[in-house]
């Protein structure tokens, strides 16, 4: 999983491929490179973050160039493997986003026709077999180049003596930015904005052909036309705005996440999609799949809607569906990807509609490849997430499942009426929590010095207990487990006693009693207890080492104040120990690759 | 002058329960806080780089201010952990500061007329606004056009003419910031050290929000100046009269009457049969059912009014939930606050993410707390603290 970027026009490329490379390093960055189109091709990369490269180079310059911010696959981080990566000559250059599965074979094959490999890395091959074709005509050569190639390919590559770019897009994302004679490529659209808000999706197999003055885009040997959009997003949604990290700010954005998002929704009368099945006799069952905190919310979202609907819902990991999962042509199913570019999920969308299914994508990203492949989308009006960890995006997910699954609520109007209102008022209660901030903060400094934290929670909340465990361990290094309340004696118990404390979400709902008595023999076993729970319940609050408050709800709301409870906790243990909250090591924002 | 600092660090006591959970400068008065209205005048006249200083729930500022981009201008910040004063204040943002700039405070309403002379002014300046009753304001001192004393509330006015809190400095001002807490100190303290400053006097409006039912008037005064602009969906049979502005998203239901200056917000959700009279602003995300009445009011974001309610000279804060049959009319009242006792003709100041019930009414002049519940059929009135049940 990488970013890769390229410009063409007349400004110094050097410092655009620079900054725009900064934007994408939520893809990956444990090494980077540019290179830059002179009288040949200066190629100049490492192993180190885009800021520490932007300072060593002196500036180049020309106008033309590649870059590539790189999440490694094959061959350690180290700046021989680091892209661009060049053919024997050094005219040509490119950077690759995607693995190529029969890069061995390439690999030996380009070596016994004498060309001189010296990376680990898959990506090399492509360079050299470009030179190996390349007979007079740049484009074909890249054109053969890639029927040799099997695997994901997205790519730029530049040669010397060539005014123009030449990409290509097979599974991983890139787009196009328009500008005036000047034109840029980028695997998303947050690394363009300073420039440009037009913006082109390349689809899977095209190949285009970018110089300043325009773009030619064919796909399977013959021209196309890819219609080009406005981005909505405005280059402030991609900055801190006096926030100290990305992810705190987005936090804070959660409030008007639920008022977008709903905005979008709640005006129309008609469903946001139709889940009836596919004889017209009302919902009958559905099958949710997804990958990681997306996969949290659709367990929320099985709960809101065997609660609603009253229909059983299926919620699958998306790679494990990949590899075993049965399914029937009349399934309806519901793909959640924040990004809309998860291999994992986009996998599981292609083996929906093999077998029959109808597939509705729940993604944050207009255009993505998700959208693209699913019957229909459902967006979530959260805006560009730059922090690794999710947090607004999850919220907005959400949202949608709650307005997704309202219209076949089987439930009386008086119900129905209250649940409308109360999800209206979300965004009150959300800013309660995020006013209560400084409470959490200092449980948090409390909870910090501990090495090892259970979360449970019961029923709606069991999957909020799993979402928290994963945003601690992932921003804070704290080993967390989240476990359904009444798991945790068959087995995990053997691990409590006084330096492993239990964070316990409590909810207003027929889970309240179980739980609390789950506090009470964990309390046994000498854990420390974190209580979260509503407003003015003394008596769990007296069974408590610390307690964090939110906003009492209605317990089908409860996951959304609960989880952002769970953020704040999460973000203040993690600065307390001092991690790099927005960029945590060995991972990346969107998972490209198996 | 390219920059200015602008103060945004304060609370606002006197405003609770609207100030509870935000500063004063982020009071929304026709539904744009305060400090919009000082960015969007100092953007008016070419200042383009801003200093927030931010102290007291800071984070309020950040989500809505941002990096400044939807404004047009480039915003950093400066944080005062303890509000101490204005020159406390300022003293926080040297680092930042350029040779000149100007000052100003965020939670005072400004247009863009009131400091177009003044941006172009050399350092060191104060702008000054002529009033009836200056001894409640620092009444500036004047000889020529040079200052040579400001008084904070004096007994008897040497002059008409008030300081706005509005400056220009050079970067000698932070010799004097540190001596004391406030800027009008600092100033005679310049002045007592031999330097000049000099009164530039304006004529354009310059609003401040002291107490809960100024939201009030500042709201009907900032109406009268908004562009209409319609947005959403309006239903067949909706009258329209003078100006309206409907946010997009917001559905506006059949038989429901809207006379302008008005302003309802994005994602709202109103009528039928629902009358929307003069100076009323809506947030976000509001609803209002059928035959309710609302007149001369503020209703923030995220609000729900039910049925056959009237809500007449009135605040209702964020997130409440307002049953059926609710009433607050409008009425003479005197509400103390902060040892003073002010004769206001006002409905009710409702906080925010309060619960009431059906048939519920306020009194004239009721200060209702935040998150507080009412139950059916309750009358009330006086000053409520924030979390009451009323049962």
């Amino acid at each position: 999983m990488c970013g890769i970027v390229g410009y063409i026009g007349a400004r110094k490329a050097q410092s655009v491929l620079l900054d725009c490379l900064g934007k994408l390093e939520y893809r990956g960055y444990d090494s980077c490179g540019i290179a830059v189109l002179n009288d040949g091709i200066e190629v100049r990369k490492d192993a180190v973050r885009v800021k520490a490269l932007a300072k060593a180079l002196a500036p180049l310059n020309g106008t033309t160039g590649i870059g590539h911010t790189r999440w490694a696959t094959h061959g350690e981080p180290s700046k021989v493997n680091a892209h661009p990566q060049c053919d024997c000559t050094g005219r040509i250059a490119v950077v690759h986003n995607g693995v190529i599965n029969n890069f061995q074979k390439l690999r030996e094959q380009l070596a016994e026709e004498g060309h001189t490999l010296a990376s680990q890395t898959d990506t090399e091959v492509i360079p050299h077999l470009i030179e190996k074709y390349y007979d007079g005509d740049f484009v074909k050569a890249v054109e053969r180049a890639l029927k040799d190639i099997e695997g994901s390919y997205t790519m730029i590559a530049l040669m010397a003596g060539e005014s123009r770019l030449v990409a290509a897009r097979k599974d991983s994302p890139l787009i196009i930015g328009i500008g005036d004679r000047e034109n840029f490529l980028a695997s998303d659209v947050p690394a363009l904005l300073d420039y440009t808000s037009r913006v082109i999706y390349l689809e899977d197999g095209d190949i285009a052909v970018v110089n300043a003055g325009g773009v030619r885009v064919k796909n399977n040997g013959s021209p196309i036309v890819r219609e080009e959009h406005k981005i909505l997003w405005s280059v402030e949604d991609a900055q801190k705005g006096g926030y100290e990290h990305f992810m705190l700010k987005e936090i804070h954005e959660q409030p008007r996440v639920i008022r977008d998002t709903l905005a979008e929704y709640i005006a129309s009368a008609e469903p946001i999609a139709d889940l009836t099945a596919a004889g017209g006799t009302g919902p009958e069952d559905l099958l949710i799949l997804a990958c990681g905190t997306s996969y949290h919310a659709g367990l929320v979202g099985k709960y809101i809607i065997e609660g609603l609907v009253k229909i059983p819902v299926r919620c699958e990991m998306a790679d494990e569906f990949n590899y075993a999962g049965q399914v029937s042509a009349r399934n309806k199913a519901l793909v959640i990807t924040q990004s809309g570019e998860t291999t994992d999920a986009l996998k599981a969308v292609k083996k929906l509609k093999e077998a029959g299914c109808e597939v509705i994508a729940i993604t944050n990203v207009v255009g993505s490849t998700a959208s693209r492949l699913a019957d229909r989308t459902i967006y979530t009006r959260a805006g560009p997430e730059i922090s690794v960890a999710a947090t607004k995006t999850f919220l907005g997910q959400l949202i949608a499942l709650y307005w997704l699954a309202l219209p076949y609520a089987r439930v009386d109007i008086r119900r129905l009426d209250e649940l409308v209102r109360e999800l209206r008022q979300l965004p009150v209660k959300v800013q309660q929590v995020l006013d209560n901030e400084a409470a959490i903060a200092d449980i948090a400094r409390q909870m910090a010095g501990y090495e090892n934290i259970f979360f449970i929670g019961k029923g709606i909340n069991y999957p909020v207990a799993l979402e928290g465990a994963l945003k601690l361990k992932e921003i804070s290094y704290i080993h967390a487990e989240g476990y359904a309340a009444g798991e945790l004696k068959h087995g995990p118990f053997a691990l409590l006693g006084s330096r492993t404390p239990v964070v316990a979400v409590v909810a207003q709902d027929n889970t309240c009693e179980p739980v609390i008595t789950s506090i009470k023999e964990i309390k046994a076993r000498r854990s420390p207890v974190l209580v979260l729970m509503s407003e003015g319940d003394d008596d769990t609050a007296e069974l408590a080492d610390f307690v964090i408050t939110v906003p009492q709800i209605d317990p089908l709301f409860s996951p959304v104040v609960n989880s952002v409870a769970l953020q704040l906790l999460a973000y203040y243990v993690a600065k307390q120990r001092d991690c790099p909250i927005d960029f945590p090591r060995n991972l990346a924002k969107s998972v490209t690759v198996e | 002058m390219k920059q200015a600092i602008v103060l945004a660090a304060g609370e606002g006591q006197r405003l609770r329960p609207f100030t509870v959970t935000r500063p004063k400068a982020m009071l929304a008065i026709a539904a744009k806080p305060i400090l919009q209205y000082v960015v969007e005048s100092l953007a008016a006249n070419g200042i383009r780089r801003i200093v927030l200083v931010v102290g007291y729930r800071k984070e309020h500022v950040f989500d809505y201010m941002g990096s400044g981009e939807p404004f047009g201008v480039e915003i950093s910040y400066v944080t005062q952990e303890n509000q101490l004063g204005t020159a406390h204040a300022l003293a926080q943002a040297r680092e930042v500061a350029d040779d000149e700039f100007l000052v100003l405070h965020g939670d005072n309403l400004i247009e863009a007329a009131t400091i177009a002379d003044f941006v172009a002014v050399e350092p060191d300046a104060v702008l000054v606004k002529r009033v009836a009753d200056p001894v409640r304001y620092g009444v500036v001192n004047i000889e020529g056009d040079e200052v040579k004393e400001i008084i904070e509330k004096p007994r008897e006015a040497g002059s008409n003419l008030v300081n706005t809190g509005i400056y220009a400095f050079s970067r000698e001002i932070f010799r004097f910031t540190e001596s004391v807490l406030d800027i009008p100190d600092a100033l005679n303290n310049m002045i007592a050290g031999g330097r000049s400053i000099r009164a530039l006097e304006t004529t354009g409006a310059r609003l401040d929000v002291v107490y809960p039912w100024d939201i009030l008037s500042l709201n009907a005064a900032v109406l009268g100046d908004m562009e209409a602009r319609l947005g959403g969906s309006i239903e067949d049979g909706v009258s329209l009269k003078g100006q309206v502005t409907v946010g997009q998203d917001t559905v506006i239901r059949s038989g429901s009457y809207i006379s302008g200056p008005v302003v309802i917000g994005a994602g709202c959700d109103i009528g039928p049969n629902v009358s929307i009279l003069p100076a009323t602003s809506i947030g976000d995300n509001v609803v209002i059912n059928s035959f309710t009445e609302v007149k001369n009011s503020v209703i923030c974001n995220d609000v729900t009014v039910g049925p056959g309610c009237v809500v007449n000279d009135s605040v209702i804060g964020k997130g409440c939930v307002i049953k059926g049959r609710f009433a607050a009319f409008g009425g003479q009242s005197e509400i103390r606050i902060n040892g003073e006792s002010p004769l206001v003709n006002v409905g009710v100041m409702m906080g925010e993410d309060c619960s009431v019930d059906n048939n519920v009414t306020a009194q004239p002049g009721t200060i209702l707390g935040n998150y507080c519940q009412v139950r059916m059929e309750k009358v009330i009135g006086g000053r409520i603290p924030d979390r009451s049940l009323v049962y």
